[in-house]
C-alpha cells in the first residue's frame, strides 16, 4: 500500500512540473498575445500551485528593441532615461530600499548590473542584492564595473549614482556600520524557485512585501515594471 | 466551541493526505491567519463574529494537522501592533480569548489523552492580569503532553522577540554567566520565546498579502513560505494540501540551503573558539608557540568549557520563565 502511495506522489510531483515547464513555454510564447486570452488560457490549463511561481501576465507595453543593446546616440538615452523616470513617477508607489534576492544557482552579473540601473533610473535610492552563497559579495567589484559598464550604456556617462550594498551569509556585520540610514526595504523581489529568504536580513523585512519572478536570466525592464506595478498596490494596516 | 475537533477525515481526504504522506512533511507548520475582518465584510457579519470564525478554522486546521502527522503548529493569533486597533475591538479579542482558554481548560482530560502542549509566545504583560492568569493555568497544565504542541502568539511582535533575547544574554555577560564571546547567532535562537521549538518548516500565510508582519522573522529564515489568496475562515483541507505540496516542492533546495546554513555557523563558532584559545595560550603560555597537540586539547577544553556556561545560563533563563507562569497562578490562587 504504501508502495502505491509513493508512485502516486512521484506521479503528482511529475504532473506539477510539467505543468510548470508549460506555463513557462506559453508564457514566452504568448507574451505578444492580448492580455484576455493569455488569462483564459492559464486558468484552463493550470493548477494553483503551478501558478504560485507564475507574475501577472505582462501588459504589452511600448517595447524599445533596443533598451538592452549599445547606444548609438545620445538622444536615445535621454528618451530612455526620461521615459524611466517617467515611469517611476506614474507608479503609486515607489519602494525607498528594493532587494534583490537571487534563489538560483550561478547568477549573471550583467543582468542584475541592468535591474541595479534600472532601480536608479526609476528613482529608487537603495538597491540591496543578495545570495544564498554569497557570490556578488565575493565579487562585489566585477559586479560594480558591470553596473557601471551597464549604466553608461543605458543611460550616458551621467547616471546618478547611488549606494549598492553587497549582502551575503554569515557577512561581516561590521561592514554594516554605515547600514544605520538606510531604511528597511520596502520590497523584495525574489528570482528563482526557492520559495524561501533563505536568511536575508531577517532583522529588516519585518514589513516587507515579496514578489517572485521566475528567474533573474534575461529579466527585462518590463518585468521589473510590472513588479513594481503590483508592489503599488499592496496596501499595509500596520497592524490595525 | 471546542478547541479539539474529533472525527476522521473523509475517503478522498484519507487518500490524498496518503499521498502527501509519502513524500516530506514539515514537521512544524506556522500560520498567520489573516482575513478574517474581510471575511466578515463579505459575509455581511459582525467583526467579531469574523474572529470567532477564524478561532474555528484554527480548530478545523489542527484536527488535519493531527491527521496529516504535523507535530507542531505556531499561530499568530494578535500582535503588538494589533492594540493600535480601536478599543472595542481590541477588548472583543481580549474577551474572544478569555473566553477560548477558559473552554480549553474545561478541556483539559481530553487535552491530556490527545497529549497536546500549549505554549503562549508573546509579550504577556500586556495582557489584561485575568487572561494572563488563564495562560498561565494552561501553559502549566499541559507542560509535560508531549505529543503535539501549539504555540499561540500573543501579545507578540518578532523584533520584540528577538529585542528581548539579545537583553537576556546582555545580562547573561553582566552578571558573568557567559562571556561576550559567547553571543553567536545559536544563543539568540535558544534565548528567544520558541526555544523549545524546532525551527517551522512551513510558513503560511492567507488572504493574499505577500508579507510576513513581523512574525517569526528570525526562525523562518530557511522556512518554505507559502503565501495563498484564500481568507482564512475559509481555509479548506485543500488549500493546506497545495501549501504542503509547495514545501515538497521545495524540500531539497531548502534543505541545501539549512545544511550550508549550519555548516558556516558551526565553522563560525569553530573559528571564534580558536580565537579564544589562541589569546588565552598567549597570555598563560611560557613565550613559546604553543605545539597542534596542545592547542586541539586547549580547543576541545575551551568548547567543552563554553557548552555548559551556555547550558546552566540557558537553564536559569528557563526557570525564571517557569517562574513567571507559577508566580501568576499562586497570585491567582491568593485573590
Amino acid at each position: 500500500m504504501a508502495l502505491l502511495y509513493g508512485l502516486l506522489w512521484r506521479l503528482l510531483l511529475f504532473l506539477v512540473h510539467i505543468n510548470r515547464a508549460l506555463v513557462s513555454w506559453l508564457r514566452v510564447r504568448l507574451r505578444s498575445w492580448k492580455g484576455r486570452l493569455w488569462e483564459r488560457a492559464m486558468a484552463a490549463l493550470l493548477l494553483p500551485v503551478a501558478l504560485a511561481g507564475v507574475p501577472d501576465p505582462q501588459r504589452k507595453v511600448n517595447q524599445d528593441p533596443d533598451a538592452n543593446a549599445n547606444p548609438v546616440t545620445g538622444n536615445r538615452n535621454a528618451g530612455r532615461r526620461s521615459r524611466w523616470l517617467s515611469d517611476g513617477r506614474s507608479l503609486e508607489k515607489l519602494p525607498v530600499h528594493i532587494g534583490l534576492l537571487v534563489a538560483e544557482e550561478e547568477p549573471s552579473y550583467t543582468d542584475i548590473a541592468n535591474l541595479a540601473v534600472w532601480c536608479m533610473a526609476v528613482g529608487i535610492s537603495y538597491v540591496s542584492v543578495y545570495d544564498n552563497h554569497g557570490i556578488f559579495q565575493k565579487n562585489n567589484s566585477r559586479l560594480l564595473e558591470e553596473i557601471v559598464r551597464q549604466q553608461q550604456d543605458l543611460m550616458g556617462v551621467d547616471g546618478s549614482k547611488c549606494d549598492v550594498e553587497f549582502l551575503s551569509q554569515g557577512s561581516d556585520k561590521h561592514q554594516h556600520h554605515e547600514s544605520k540610514s538606510v531604511p528597511d526595504p520596502e520590497l523584495v523581489v525574489k528570482f528563482g524557485p526557492v520559495d524561501s529568504t533563505l536568511g536575508f536580513l531577517p532583522w529588516h523585512i519585518r514589513l516587507t512585501e515579496f514578489i517572485s519572478l521566475p528567474s533573474h536570466r534575461d529579466v527585462s525592464y518590463e518585468d521589473l515594471l510590472g513588479v513594481l506595478r503590483r508592489f503599488g498596490s499592496c496596501q499595509q494596516r500596520l497592524g490595525q | 466551541m471546542s478547541w479539539i475537533r474529533e472525527g476522521e477525515l473523509n475517503l478522498i481526504e484519507k487518500i490524498s493526505a496518503n499521498i502527501l504522506k509519502a513524500g516530506p512533511m514539515p514537521k512544524h507548520v506556522a500560520f498567520i491567519m489573516d482575513g478574517n475582518r474581510r471575511f466578515a465584510r463579505k459575509k455581511q457579519m459582525e467583526r467579531q463574529e469574523g474572529h470567532m470564525q477564524g478561532f474555528n478554522k484554527l480548530a478545523e486546521t489542527l484536527r488535519w494537522c493531527k491527521h496529516l502527522n504535523i507535530q507542531e503548529v505556531t499561530v499568530y493569533a494578535f500582535s503588538i501592533e494589533n492594540f493600535k486597533r480601536s478599543q472595542n475591538e481590541v477588548d472583543g479579542l481580549m474577551v474572544l480569548a478569555k473566553q477560548k482558554f477558559e473552554k480549553l481548560l474545561e478541556e483539559r482530560e481530553n487535552l491530556e489523552k490527545h497529549g497536546v502542549c500549549i505554549r503562549v509566545l508573546g509579550d504577556l504583560n500586556m495582557l489584561p492580569l485575568d487572561l494572563q492568569q488563564l495562560i498561565a493555568k494552561a501553559v502549566v497544565s499541559t507542560k509535560t503532553h508531549n505529543k503535539c504542541f501549539l504555540n499561540v502568539c500573543f501579545a507578540y511582535t518578532s523584533r520584540y522577540e528577538i529585542t528581548n533575547a539579545v537583553r537576556e544574554m546582555a545580562w547573561g555577560v553582566e552578571q558573568g554567566q557567559i562571556k561576550a564571546s559567547d553571543v553567536s547567532e545559536a544563543l539568540l535562537s535558544e534565548c528567544l520565546y520558541s526555544n523549545n521549538s524546532p525551527n517551522p518548516d512551513l510558513l503560511i500565510r492567507t488572504s493574499g498579502e505577500v508579507r510576513l508582519s513581523d512574525f517569526l522573522l528570525w526562525q523562518t529564515s530557511h522556512s518554505c513560505l507559502v503565501f495563498q489568496s484564500v481568507l482564512w475562515p475559509e481555509y479548506s483541507f485543500w488549500n493546506l494540501c497545495e501549501a504542503i505540496l509547495q514545501y515538497q516542492l521545495n524540500h531539497t533546495s531548502i534543505q541545501k540551503a539549512r545544511d550550508l546554513h549550519r555548516e558556516h555557523q558551526a565553522f563560525v563558532q569553530l573559528e571564534a573558539d580558536r580565537a579564544c584559545v589562541a589569546e588565552h595560550l598567549q597570555h598563560h603560555g611560557n613565550g613559546k608557540p604553543a605545539d597542534a597537540r596542545r592547542r586541539q586539547e586547549a580547543l576541545q577544553h575551551y568548547a567543552t568549557c563554553r557548552e555548559e556556561r551556555i547550558h546552566d545560563f540557558l537553564e536559569a533563563l528557563q526557570n525564571r520563565r517557569d517562574s513567571y507562569y507559577t508566580d501568576l497562578l499562586s497570585d491567582a490562587v491568593v485573590a
